[in-house]
């Protein structure tokens, strides 16, 4: 069967363990239907599919897994990547000051071109706030990424935030490929990954 | 918008039980779109699957509660919609590996498991006719 769609974006969630990036996978959290068996195995990850500028994209999304507890997020799991969704906790001070240990995790270890965003998730909980909303707009601007306050709770920013890092994906694909337009004009969209990674003997211990 | 008619003159695919009855198009396909009972999130557009027949231990859709007062377990069901390629599927979540096996959870509210798929067989995504609805 012919492909029915245009673009196809690997993202991942990356952050301190309890800021909520597994909610920011469900659309009704609330709601969750959650059996006994489902929440003991875990979720891996999600395909799930938007409509941008008339395109059809597949977004494949994975949660760490509580991988991060371990501090073992490594190349394996950065492979493929286009896009990273770099998430705390504004109720969470330590949740925030980790950002930068994870953005220099995805330096060490994913693509140098991957598109980042950073999210303040929770913020419907503002009566106990730790981080304010300028402080995470200062980090960003400071490692010129986007930034967005979100509630999976309340569903505030969460779909705009998938759409924002998504757009940001296929605008740089966009880009590139017409600066390659002189070979291969006019084929379908191919979507091959940059494999350009960063050779480094260190591992990269956090905290 | 009513459902098309099902084909009812079609040379009906391997007979079509009642479970599957009006769903399948004379090609094999699901006429409507797959839907999750419980949110209604989209799993799959019309004519992403095709109807198969196999027999798959599915474990329980009960909510935590009732899965302990029902003492787990799960149901062997036997029809399927058979998806080949991974991203045919508009929603759809994987949990992790249980064996060699991933079982398939609606993408929105995570109500399942809804479907099965192998690791072994890197082509195949079993939807359970039973578990999902149809638009």
């Amino acid at each position: 069967m012919a492909k029915t769609y245009d673009y196809l974006f690997k993202l991942l969630l990356i952050g301190d363990s309890g800021v909520g990036k597994t909610c920011l996978l469900f659309r009704f959290s609330e709601d969750a239907f959650n059996t006994t068996f489902i929440s003991t195995i875990g979720i891996d990850f999600k395909i799930r599919t938007i409509e941008l500028d008339g395109k059809k994209i597949k977004l494949q999304i994975w949660d760490t897994a509580g991988q991060e507890r371990f501090r073992t997020i490594t190349t394996a799991y950065y492979r493929g990547a286009m896009g990273i969704m770099l998430v705390y906790d504004i109720t969470n001070e330590k949740s925030f000051d980790n950002i930068k240990n994870w953005i220099r995790n995805i330096e060490e270890h994913a693509s140098s071109d991957v598109e980042r965003m950073i999210l303040g998730n929770k913020c419907d909980m503002n009566e106990k706030r730790q981080v304010s909303k300028e402080k995470g707009e200062k980090l960003a601007i400071d490692y010129g990424i986007k930034f967005l306050e979100t509630s999976a709770k309340s569903s505030i920013n969460v779909e705009e935030a998938f759409f924002t890092l998504a757009r940001d994906i296929m605008t740089k694909l966009n880009r590139k490929m017409n600066d390659n337009s002189s070979s291969g004009a006019g084929g379908p969209v191919k979507i091959t990954e940059n494999r350009s990674k960063k050779s480094s003997f260190f591992r990269c211990t956090l905290l | 918008m009513e459902p098309a008619a099902p084909p009812a003159a079609a040379p009906a695919p391997p007979a079509a039980a009642p479970g599957s009855a009006g769903l399948v198009c004379a090609q094999g396909r699901n006429l409507r779109a797959v839907l999750c009972q419980r949110c209604g999130s989209r799993v799959l557009l019309p004519g992403a699957a095709t109807f198969a027949r196999r027999e798959l231990l599915l474990p329980a859709m009960r909510k935590k509660a009732a899965a302990a007062a029902a003492g787990g377990g799960g149901d062997v069901l036997r029809e399927h919609w058979l998806v080949r390629d991974m991203f045919s599927f508009e929603n759809v979540g994987f949990t992790r590996d249980v064996g060699n096996v991933k079982f398939l959870v609606c993408a929105d509210c995570e109500a399942g498991p809804i479907g099965w798929h192998c690791l072994d067989d890197k082509d195949s995504f079993y939807v359970a006719l039973e578990r999902v609805a149809h638009e």
